[in-house]
């Protein structure tokens, strides 16, 4: 009887002696992120989801926002299109620049702030693993760095006024929103920490592309300046585009079409893209941002073609403008290697003909149309694993950067404006500031640097009216450079401050 | 002369004293006419006295006209004058006081009359009234505070259990203890096991389960035996189940009619020339329900002991078959119970000495074998009765031979796959374009059937050791083990062109590095098999330790405790495509298919012990009154949760409580009126740990891949990327529920009335949920404790019971008052429910509102013509309706903007009742026994969106014969037209109904026969009985069932309700 109670008495002891175990259960399919990042390959994960967020652009969280398209259809040459004025509404709200804070393309939003807050991760974690040199250390950061400016660079150009944070916030998760300037000031730095490092590649290769490289870099930082219309930086972006130049990596290629093939994609002329691939694509539509191939093709490809062997069917989205394609002189390759004019392709495919949708023009975004076979090998679904990257910077814009500062600085940039005219066969002549933005535009028609083109040189207030449009009915004016912010972000943060759009 | 005188006189006196004997002779019998055995039968004032035998009877000689006084334990005595009966039948009443004397509160029991919460008890007597199949179904109408929804009218279906409104957003059943033992499933209990039910409703009761008693604590005792003989009851019942209401949907002519109308409506020309030629047709409704689905149980149970132990072991089966689909086993829910209480004195020397003076072990096991099937309901999407009630009256069941031919070139693929009853016969199919998801009931039904089966034994073991004088130490183990084993396949079918599976060959074309294409083929099998088997083990150890001591009028009770539960789940399964031998169901397995890992056609999964579930606990309660008058009540319980990260793994859950018994003041004391006279206050806090495993932590998370290389060069390759899980709060903490309970307890005449009415309010703070975090922080949104919630209430229940010589009757009523409001949230978007067909956003929740409400818009009749149309405008002069014509409900401009817009949707009803009440009444006269339980609702709607308004040619319910045909029709109903400009059938409270009702929810009748018969057959007790159970309900809803749960975040939304059964049952009790 006493050895019960005392053994009674043992289980009652022995229980308060392991109640820290018990009730501090392990995760069995996880492990704390503070002590996963250890070893060289699981900082190499950590990397890897820094450069995730990218590839969400064109349909996270169902908003089919599509880089150029999204930026394009603020400009002059690409409509909203689609089936109706209701149809994707966010497209047509932004086209028209009625853009609200509930009704504004907030995935831009939550997509760039989820990579600036992996970049931040991988840089709060770059000591913890093991075996790692100081050199992958510093290109991990450099890396990281470079992304965060990316990210900031995007949401700097859509909303200006934004809450600014490097280190990843802790609760109750509030940061300080900074007006456009300061963003400016702070990611640029950024951008010049990194390169200061000097670990970065100037091209990336053999399995490697589409990592950051210090070609990128120097575009990313160019594009900044350009925009801020920073004087004090025009000499050390020329230097930087002189820099790539230079180094011989790159080249323009002669075929122009074939830079938007499978084939084109890390060309000679590619410095950087957003990666995608339709081998194995697991891009679905209840599993928007896994990694695979991209939407935009099926959403701006041409609609119910019949006796179109070179295309597939695509959902009529970013009609190109007659006035794009007209602006080409006829031997200028880009016109015919850029857009695609359906009545001169249906004089070569007899029976060709397809069901026009609103906003229909006849042209269409050949770089990044719904090729046959460009979704080869998709495993989800057939409609959002086409296999096309996203072009973001081209060698072709660094010699039209080069061109572009010289001018600024009034030194003489012709012989890089030259070199992209030449390719293109085009016998435009003018080298003023002016002149290479028009350049600028015939090169990156459907591309989505149009748009920042005419706002970063003034020229916006005067192209881009409701007069000189077909369909817009609102001017566009100096407050419609920055969208409004998300409503729901005001809601929870209502020290932000709206603007006014 | 003086002897004489004397003689005679003594001789006279000898002979008044012969004649004033007399010899009473008679039986002694309790209120349910069972033999008092051991009864005391005593000339009062004297020594003289019997006692009663194995049948009750008795002999007792004592003068006549002596006042015989007859008594035991547990009845009211009762005092007879001899008269020299032969043949009395003395009836001794249950001594309500003793009946009642106990309250399970918990880590122990109370004498009712000190008890200080808020504790509803429902006894093995009470629970007589009904016939459930799970314990969670048997508190319906029983009790006040605790609001009961039956889920579903299929076999075993569970119920919703509500305890004084919901709780929180993260509503949860209540905690149920069963003999101590946290029960996770309550299904593998045989309510015919079950001694008593103990509900304890506010704080201060449920504080010493501190942790996960906010949404209310049941607590479930089984049967004991007792010391005596042995007692064997074996109990059977056979009953036959038909659906209390089937759907009414129309005819074929009626059928044909809309259709015209529809299509005459859309600007067609009607399909039916000529309508009433076409009769009746085919009522699908009635085609899918069985006729007379049976349920029958067998209960044997034997109990007995002595001074040194005592047992109780029960056997019971359980089979019932589903009114919809049970002849094709598609609904079904067999049960096997084994149950096993045994107490054991080891030794009991207490009348030695005071200390280490006795131990006791009790022991339960108790084993159930369950298996079930069961189909979809509760769907407007291609449930078997959705599409009953979608099928057009003019579609045949059964395909005939030149039907049968026209698939064979119009389904070429799925024609060897139409399904055919068991004589080889083809059902119908139905047009998928027409239908959708939806298809021919009967063929969903006659297909190869899944089932899941579940084993799971609980054993505990108790032991008790009296340390020193009223100090007391008690250990209790419990292991909880449970395997659920899923099946099911899919042999290749074909049910219409839009639900079918078939094997298909397709090509896929790959390319090499180099671009060159090569094609390979590869079959998709359309038969698959699934297997899967989930392991659930749990335990608990608690230690503790009592101390009861009376000191002079000063009674204290205290208890100190320790607990730790912890519970996981492992779980292996597996699935696979293509089935080698799809005609022989005993051969279908997942090792019997032809598909391969390699082609994704087989498909395996599994864990060990899933993120195991842990609580610790401390906690300690002091009772305390002073001389049965002063009552008060102190418990203070500590939890730690495996939910919560280190800042905030503990909880503090404090409560208190206090009474005043006036009966037992002298005021009271002697007053033969009032018999029981208490007021009760308390407060208390309750917590809940609803938190998804180690959501205060940030865990890495893959999955976050990114692509590297160029697809030009071959290089390209998908990256494993690994990121934080999302933002952390690692401050989340126990989700509080904060209640304050006043209550009175009152009893008049000897307790022939009585009555307990309580009030409360009871807050929830710190919900648990998704906090308001800005997305710019780059992540998920952490949850935290946000949001408030408020429930107020009023409980009532009320008793009578009297008896008019051998008619004795009871009445026992109870009725709840509730009233809910979210009075903080988050995010207010956050709570929105959508079907996702064409009526839209159904339900949601709000800060000020009950949770959850209907909303959307609010009609003001049918515009009548064209007049109404065209002066129904706004301040501007404008068309307020500028799409609406002469047929068109005319919305309400809520917010006064001139416009019909979203904006105008408002609140338009809920699910959740104002007022639960539930009736009982009870008789019985000389061996017949009648009862009845009658339960309610009032004050709560239902919104009916069965009807899909997507599909346009399907069946539709009968209420819409009366829709507006012309001016003056009807200012309730639209016009009939599948489509309308003006969006007739969005939400709107078109689709609400009155969900008030009363049900009988069981009526019953029974005889005992006469002991003096039985008893020569060894028979101590014979009843045979026979019962109603949904005999009707008085209700205006126009659907399947008013009583439609639908989940806590959708309560009210009839899908289409498996509707109950009414069913009608033969029984029999044998006791020996």
């Amino acid at each position: 009887m006493k050895k019960i109670f005392i053994a009674l008495t043992a289980v009652a002891v022995l229980l308060s002696a392991c109640s820290k175990d018990f009730i501090n259960p392990r995760h069995n399919s996880s492990e704390p992120l503070d002590e996963y990042f250890n070893t060289p390959e699981r900082l190499f994960q950590c990397l890897v989801a820094a450069y995730d967020p990218l590839e969400w652009y064109d349909y996270a969280f169902g908003q089919y926002d599509n880089l150029h398209l999204i930026f394009d259809v603020m400009g002059d040459d690409v409509y909203a299109g689609g089936s109706n004025e209701g149809d994707q509404p966010l497209i047509v709200k932004t086209h028209y620049y009625t853009a609200t804070a509930n009704d504004v393309c907030n995935q831009f939003w939550t997509v760039n702030y989820s990579g600036i807050n992996r970049a931040a991760t991988l840089i709060k974690y770059i000591d913890g693993a093991e075996g790692v040199t100081d050199a992958t250390k510093n290109l991990y950061i450099a890396e990281a760095k470079v992304l965060m400016a990316y990210y900031y660079n995007m949401l700097w150009k859509l909303w200006g006024n934004i809450p600014y944070w490097e280190e990843l916030l802790e609760a109750p998760y509030i940061a300080e929103q900074l007006k456009h300037d300061d963003v400016y000031a702070r990611f640029i730095k950024l951008i010049e920490d990194a390169i200061d490092l000097k670990v970065l590649p100037m091209k990336a290769a053999g399995g490697n592309e589409g990592r950051v490289t210090l070609a990128m870099a120097y575009m990313l930082y160019t594009e900044a300046v350009l925009y801020q219309n920073d004087q004090s930086r025009y000499q050390t972006a020329l230097n930087y585009m002189k820099e790539i130049i230079n180094s011989g990596q790159y080249a323009l290629v002669s075929d122009f079409a074939g830079i938007w093939e499978e084939s084109g994609e890390w060309c000679a002329e590619s410095i950087w893209e957003i990666n995608y691939t339709s081998e194995g694509g697991i891009r679905d539509w209840g599993n928007s941002i896994a990694a695979g191939g991209q939407v935009n093709s099926i959403l701006t490809g041409i609609p119910a073609p019949k006796n179109v062997p070179d295309y597939h069917e695509g959902w009529g989205f970013g009609t190109i403008a007659k006035s794009a394609y007209d602006m080409y002189a006829d031997d200028d390759i880009r016109k015919d290697g850029g857009i695609l004019n359906f009545a001169k392709y249906a004089e070569s495919h007899p029976g060709a003909e397809y069901t026009p949708r609103w906003q229909d023009t006849g042209y269409w975004n050949l770089k990044y149309i719904a090729r046959e076979g460009g979704n080869h090998g998709y495993l989800a679904s057939d409609n959002l694993n086409y296999g096309n990257n996203e072009r973001i910077y081209r060698y072709a814009e660094t010699l039209l950067n080069a061109a572009e500062l010289s001018v600024l600085l009034n030194q003489d940039g012709s012989s890089y404006l030259q070199q992209v005219r030449d390719r293109a066969n085009c016998h435009d002549t003018g080298v003023s500031r002016e002149d290479i933005i028009q350049e600028r535009h015939k090169e990156f028609v459907g591309e989505g640097k149009r748009y920042w083109d005419l706002v970063r040189s003034g020229l916006a207030s005067s192209v881009l009216k409701a007069a000189n449009h077909e369909y817009r009915t609102v001017d566009w004016t100096e407050n419609k450079k920055y969208w409004p912010i998300p409503q729901g972000e005001i809601d929870k943060d209502p020290a932000i401050e709206q603007n006014n759009y | 002369m003086k002897k004489i005188a004397t003689l005679i006189l003594s001789l006279g006196l000898s002979l008044v004293a012969m004649a004033q004997n007399a010899t009473l002779k008679g039986v002694v019998l309790d209120s349910a006419n069972q033999p008092v055995i051991g009864a005391f039968v005593v000339e009062q004032g004297t020594s003289n006295g019997t006692m009663t035998g194995v049948d009750g009877d008795f002999s007792l000689t004592t003068r006549r006209g002596a006042n015989v006084e007859i008594s035991c334990i547990g009845y009211v005595s009762q005092v007879i004058v001899n008269d020299g009966a032969q043949n009395l039948v003395v009836i001794l009443a249950d001594d309500a006081e003793m009946l009642e004397e106990t309250v399970v509160i918990g880590y122990g029991v109370q004498k009712k009359s000190v008890v200080t919460a808020s504790i509803s008890s429902v006894t093995e007597e009470d629970l007589k009234v009904q016939s459930q199949t799970r314990v969670d179904n048997m508190l319906q109408g029983m009790t006040s505070g605790v609001q009961v929804t039956q889920n579903s009218g299929a076999p075993g279906a569970s119920s919703t259990v509500v305890i004084r409104g919901i709780s929180s957003i993260n509503h949860a059943s209540p905690l149920y203890i069963v003999d101590g033992m946290p029960a996770g499933s309550i299904d593998y209990i045989n309510p015919n096991d079950i001694e008593r039910i103990d509900v304890l409703k506010d704080a201060a009761s449920a504080a010493v389960y501190g942790a996960r008693a906010s949404d209310g604590v049941v607590l479930v005792t089984t049967k004991s035996g007792k010391e005596g003989k042995t007692v064997v009851n074996y109990d059977f019942s056979y009953g036959i189940q038909n659906p209390w209401r089937k759907p009414a949907v129309l005819n074929a002519t009626e059928y044909a009619i809309m259709m015209n109308e529809g299509m005459l409506n859309a600007g067609n020309a009607p399909i039916y020339d000529d309508p009433y030629s076409l009769g009746q047709g085919t009522d699908w409704v009635e085609a899918v329900f069985d006729k007379n689905a049976p349920i029958m149980k067998h209960d044997l149970n034997i109990s007995g002991g002595n001074s040194r132990i005592n047992y109780s072991v029960s056997g019971g089966y359980l089979s019932s078959k589903g009114t919809i689909g049970g002849r094709f086993d598609q609904s079904y829910y067999d049960r096997m119970t084994l149950r096993e209480n045994v107490g054991i004195t080891l030794f009991d020397k207490s009348e030695e000495r005071n200390w280490l003076n006795k131990l006791t072990f009790s022991n339960q096991i108790s084993f159930a074998h369950i298996k079930s099937a069961s189909i979809s309901a509760n769907s407007e999407y291609g449930s078997p009765l959705g599409s009953a009630l979608g099928m057009s009256p003019l579609d045949p069941i059964y395909a005939d031979a030149a039907e049968e031919e026209r698939y064979k070139s119009l389904y070429p693929a799925g024609y060897p796959y139409i399904i055919r009853n068991s004589e080889g016969v083809a059902y119908f199919i139905a047009d998928g374009g027409t239908y959708n998801e939806q298809a021919n009931p009967i063929a969903m039904l006659d297909r190869p059937h899944a089932y899941t089966s579940t084993d799971k034994i609980v054993a505990g073991l108790n032991t008790e050791l009296q340390l020193f004088d009223g100090l007391k130490f008690r250990n209790s183990l419990t292991l909880d083990l449970s395997y659920v084993y899923s099946h099911s396949y899919t042999t290749q079918y074909f049910l219409t062109s839009k639900s079918y599976s078939l094997d298909t060959v397709t090509s896929t074309t790959t390319y090499d590095a180099k671009g060159n294409p090569s094609t390979v083929e590869k079959t998709n099998y359309g038969s698959s098999a699934t297997q899967s088997m989930n392991r659930y083990y749990s335990y608990q150890v608690e230690n503790t330790l009592v101390y009861d001591k009376a000191f002079g009028k000063h009674f204290l009770n205290v208890v100190l405790g320790q607990s730790a539960y912890m519970s996981s789940n492992s779980y292996v399964g597996a699935s696979s495509r293509g089935l080698m031998y799809p005609d022989d169901p005993w051969k279908i397995s997942v090792d019997n298919t032809l598909g391969k890992q390699t082609d994704g056609d087989r498909n395996g999964w599994g864990r060990w012990n899933s993120i195991p579930y842990s609580i610790l606990s401390y906690f300690g309660r002091v009772s305390y009154n002073y001389d049965e008058r002063f009552l008060a009540q102190a418990t203070l319980r500590r939890d730690a949760s495996s939910h919560f990260g280190p800042n905030n793994k503990w909880g503090t859950f404090p409560s208190f409580s206090l009474g005043w018994n006036l009966k037992n003041e002298n005021f009271l004391k002697y007053n033969n009126v009032i018999s029981i006279a208490k007021i009760r206050a308390s407060w208390g806090i309750n917590g809940k740990d609803n938190l998804a495993d180690f959501l205060y932590a940030v865990y890495a998370q893959s999955g976050n891949n990114y692509i590297f290389g160029s697809g030009a060069n071959g290089t390209e390759s998908v990256n494993t990327g690994v990121k934080a899980s999302g933002l952390a709060n690692p401050n989340a903490k126990w989700e509080e529920s904060i209640q304050t309970d006043f209550g009175v307890d009152l009893g008049l005449w000897g307790n022939r009335f009585t009555a307990t009415v309580d009030f409360y309010i009871k807050d929830a703070s710190g919900m648990l949920m998704e906090m308001q975090v800005p997305s710019y922080a780059g992540d998920s949104a952490p949850t935290g404790n946000v949001g408030t919630m408020r429930n107020t209430g009023v409980e009532f229940d009320l008793g009578y019971r009297n008896n008019i010589g051998d008619f004795n009757f009871g009445v026992r009523f109870n009725a709840s008052y509730n009233r809910n409001k979210l009075t903080k949230l988050a995010d207010d978007a956050t709570y929105i429910t959508t079907s996702s067909h064409k009526i839209g956003t159904l339900t949601r929740g709000d800060v000020g509102e009950v949770f959850p409400y209907f909303w959307g818009w609010k009609t003001n009749g049918v515009f009548q013509n064209w007049d109404e149309v065209n002066s129904y405008v706004n301040a501007e002069g404008n068309l307020i309706q500028p799409n609406a014509q002469p047929g068109d409900f005319r919305w309400v401009d809520v917010n006064n903007d001139g416009k019909i817009t979203d904006a105008d949707r408002t609140k338009l009803g809920k699910g959740i009742p104002d007022w639960t009440y539930g009736l009982t009444l009870t008789m019985d006269w000389k061996g017949f026994d009648f009862s009845m339980l009658l339960q309610g609702q009032l004050g709560a709607q239902t919104l009916n969106v069965t009807r899909r308004t997507d599909l346009y040619y399907i069946n539709l319910p009968k209420t819409i014969l009366n829709r507006w045909t012309g001016e003056g029709s009807t200012n309730e109903y639209p016009r009939f037209a599948f489509d309308s400009a003006n969006e007739n059938y969005r939400m709107s409270d078109y689709w609400m109904e009155d969900a008030s009702f009363l049900r009988a929810r069981n009526i019953q009748l029974g005889y005992t026969l006469p002991v003096n018969l039985t008893k020569k057959a060894f028979i101590s007790r014979l009843r045979v009985y026979a019962q109603v159970e949904n005999a009707f309900t008085l209700t205006k809803y126009s659907g399947c069932d008013p009583e439609v749960s639908g989940g806590f975040k959708e309560v009210g939304v009839d899908r289409g309700v498996y509707p109950q059964s009414r069913t009608v049952t033969f029984g029999i009790n044998l006791t020996f």
